[in-house]
């Protein structure tokens, strides 16, 4: 059985990539908004079928499909903020929270009515071809997966610690009151940060359409993997979250296979269950500090 | 004093009591009223077609002048296969729309979950969902005119040992009692034919992966998978198990339109003799005695009712039986049909051929499932759609 352990290390690391992906596109927005986006997976699904209707239904090539699906879900993320969430903002976080919920339903139940009785088979932009080395089969998807990932990671790193958006963004995530005193138009740059993470997630959608088949109920499923990536990565870190996500993707594909096939589903709600019992910031995360 | 409370507390019960169905309730002068109860909305309502398939045949034959001068009358309700959503939806179609039957209902948690109702109030049923124990033992009025999980299940295991040698089996499965219609019966078959189970892998709703479920399968030396799965999670599997270039042969649950599953896969060629299904009809989709049914699709249904993409697939054929046998019972039932009247009439099909289906209708007092026997459908060695008897042995294909 130790034989297909390099297998199951290497595509523990690619699903975990997936993961990673969709846990970064929430920490982007958590970092800037300190909102958990729970209607994030029906937006990664969103992002998925605008490459679709893109691509297959007004025949565009794939690259500009996928351009202009970046820049609709940009718009959904930005709009969302601004007419959805920006209204409420001074509430309690609970009806921030309970809106993006709302929201991420109401996006999948639009879905469903014009797919909702078929799996969609999207365009592929390449050949899957499967390499093989020694007894470890490495598929284009799983190169393509982890490529894309990491190049966000380092564009993503790079704004957020090299430029002076990276700086509004940190000062915005520490105060809000503090960032709005030295001019900073904090509702705009909420707008912005729910457009980034959007358009973020729809890459995700897409990639997770390359390996499973495109429903209204994908992202339900990758909501729930990024949440505890994000959280056993510790939430608002980038690295955390790519962390997060590549381990839970080997400790699900281990439990499942060594110990029992039902471990996969429930690993991604043990995970945030046992991180936040023993270490509530996550493996990277701050511990956050109230004063009284 | 003591008269007026109990004159209110009667009030009260008869008010709190719903009003209960007569036995010609949704039969008018000139219609007759049905309810068609499915996951319109929701993650199954991949399973529409089924309710779509019996409401072209109804149209059909409407258009035909309907039966015994009755056309019908279709009122659609929406469960999304959930168990208290379709209980308040049945619970309309009986006491608000008042009709005299439910029809189509592919999801087996909801129909377990209205039968209580159905029972009570005495509303026949007549579904496409797979647990047989809707319809065993006998409920009246309560009738299945396709396959259940036992025929299914039987099916794809019998299928699959049809193969020289084929003793090691897999079983890759979903937790809810779904599954466990399928592969339940499927083991039974596969252990009373000394046949092994391997490994059995489960693969929850939702799944994009399933790596480890391929890798236990193939460390199990299983020669055979029954995928006991729906459709988005079948072709997770399927795709796992050819990236991993395992050799087996899968066969898939009822729960997964063969054609959809296939075209999922752009190249194919994989599941060439490889991947099969239980198929309940007589002859490849849209040719030989199914043209019929494939022209009355296209003709009847409105552009959201067909697929977006493609001709009209497996559900659609499979929703059309419990149509036909209906229609057949009002028809023996006479121009007054009563609930007792079309009950006997449906019990007194024998060998009825549907025209559709791949075995003849036989009802009686003892039995509401009228068919047993299937076949199987996969791709040839040259990727062309194949009805099998039984493992190697293709049934002559019909223009």
């Amino acid at each position: 059985m130790l034989t297909l352990l390099p297998q199951l290390l290497i595509s523990g690391i690619s699903t975990g990539m997936l993961y990673a992906l969709i846990a970064l596109s929430m920490t982007v927005v958590y970092r800037a908004t300190t909102v958990v986006n729970f209607g994030h997976g029906d937006m990664v699904a969103a992002g998925a079928y605008a490459v679709f209707v893109f691509g297959l239904g007004f025949g565009l090539p794939f690259l500009v499909a996928l351009a202009l699906a970046i820049v609709l879900l940009f718009a959904v993320g930005f709009a969302t903020q601004r007419l959805l969430l920006q209204p409420i903002v001074g509430g309690p976080h609970l009806s921030l929270a309970m809106m993006a919920l709302a929201i991420g339903y109401t996006l999948r139940g639009v879905l469903r009515l014009e797919w909702g009785n078929e799996t969609i088979n999207p365009q592929r932009p390449y050949l899957q071809d499967a390499y093989m080395f020694g007894n470890v089969v490495i598929t284009t998807d799983d190169v393509v997966i982890c490529g894309i990932v990491l190049l966000l990671l380092v564009v993503l790193f790079l704004l957020f610690q090299a430029t002076p958006l990276g700086k509004v963004i940190q000062a915005t995530f520490q105060s809000q009151r503090g960032a709005a005193l030295v001019g900073i138009n904090v509702p705009l740059f909420h707008a912005f940060m729910w457009g980034g993470g959007t358009a973020l997630g729809a890459i995700g959608g897409v990639m997770l359409s390359m390996i499973a088949p495109l429903t209204p109920d994908l992202g339900q499923w990758t909501l729930v993997q990024g949440f505890a990536a994000m959280t056993l990565g510790g939430f608002g870190s980038l690295g955390g979250a790519v962390v997060g996500g590549i381990l839970l993707g080997i400790i699900q594909k281990l439990l499942g296979f060594y110990l029992n096939t039902v471990f996969i589903e429930i690993t991604g709600y043990l995970v945030p269950i046992v991180v936040l019992l023993l270490r509530p910031q996550g493996l990277f995360g701050r511990r956050a500090a109230v004063r009284v | 004093m003591r008269i007026k409370y109990a004159v209110l507390t009667a009030i009260a019960t008869i008010l709190a009591l719903p009003a209960s169905a007569d036995n010609t309730q949704g039969i008018a002068e000139s219609t007759i009223k049905i309810g068609n109860l499915g996951p319109f909305s929701g993650p199954q309502s991949t399973f529409t077609p089924l309710n779509y398939g019996a409401e072209a045949y109804l149209r059909y034959i409407n258009e035909q002048g309907g039966v015994n001068g009755h056309k019908f009358v279709t009122v659609f309700a929406d469960d999304s296969c959930n168990e208290a959503k379709g209980i308040g939806a049945a619970k309309k179609l009986i006491y608000e729309d008042k009709v005299f039957m439910i029809m189509s209902n592919p999801c087996s948690g909801v129909a377990m979950a209205i039968k209580p109702t159905l029972v009570q109030e005495g509303v026949p049923w007549i579904g496409a969902s797979a647990n047989p124990k809707i319809s065993r033992p006998t409920s009246p009025g309560i009738f299945h005119a396709t396959y259940t999980g036992i025929e299914s299940g039987r099916a794809m295991a019998s299928f699959a040992m049809g193969k020289p040698s084929t003793t090691k089996i897999a079983l890759a499965m979903h937790s809810d009692d779904w599954a466990h219609g399928y592969c339940d019966n499927a083991t039974d078959y596969i252990r009373s034919h000394n046949g092994d189970i391997v490994a059995t892998t489960v693969l929850e709703h939702g799944a994009t992966d399933g790596t480890a479920q391929a890798l236990q399968i193939k460390a199990s030396g299983a020669q055979a998978v029954m995928a006991c799965l729906y459709q988005p999670e079948l072709i997770v599997l399927l795709r796992e198990l050819q990236k991993f270039q395992i050799n087996v042969i899968i066969v898939g649950a009822l729960g997964a339109d063969f054609n959809q599953v296939v075209q999922a896969f752009p190249n194919h060629d994989w599941l060439n003799q490889r991947f099969f299904q239980p198929y309940q009809f007589k002859a490849r989709l849209g040719t030989g005695p199914l043209k019929k049914y494939h022209d009355i699709f296209v003709k009847y249904l409105t552009k959201d009712e067909l697929p977006k993409v493609g001709e009209p697939t497996n559900f659609y054929y499979f929703g059309v039986p419990a149509a036909i046998v209906t229609v057949e019972a009002f028809r023996r039932a006479g121009p007054n049909p009563t609930r007792e009247s079309w009950e006997k009439a449906m019990e007194s099909l024998r060998d009825f051929d549907t025209g559709v289906l791949a075995d003849t209708e036989t009802f009686g007092p003892d039995k509401h499932v009228g068919v047993e026997k299937m076949y199987a459908v996969g791709l040839n060695a040259q990727g062309q759609e194949t009805v099998y008897r039984a493992w190697g042995d293709a049934l002559p294909e019909t223009e």
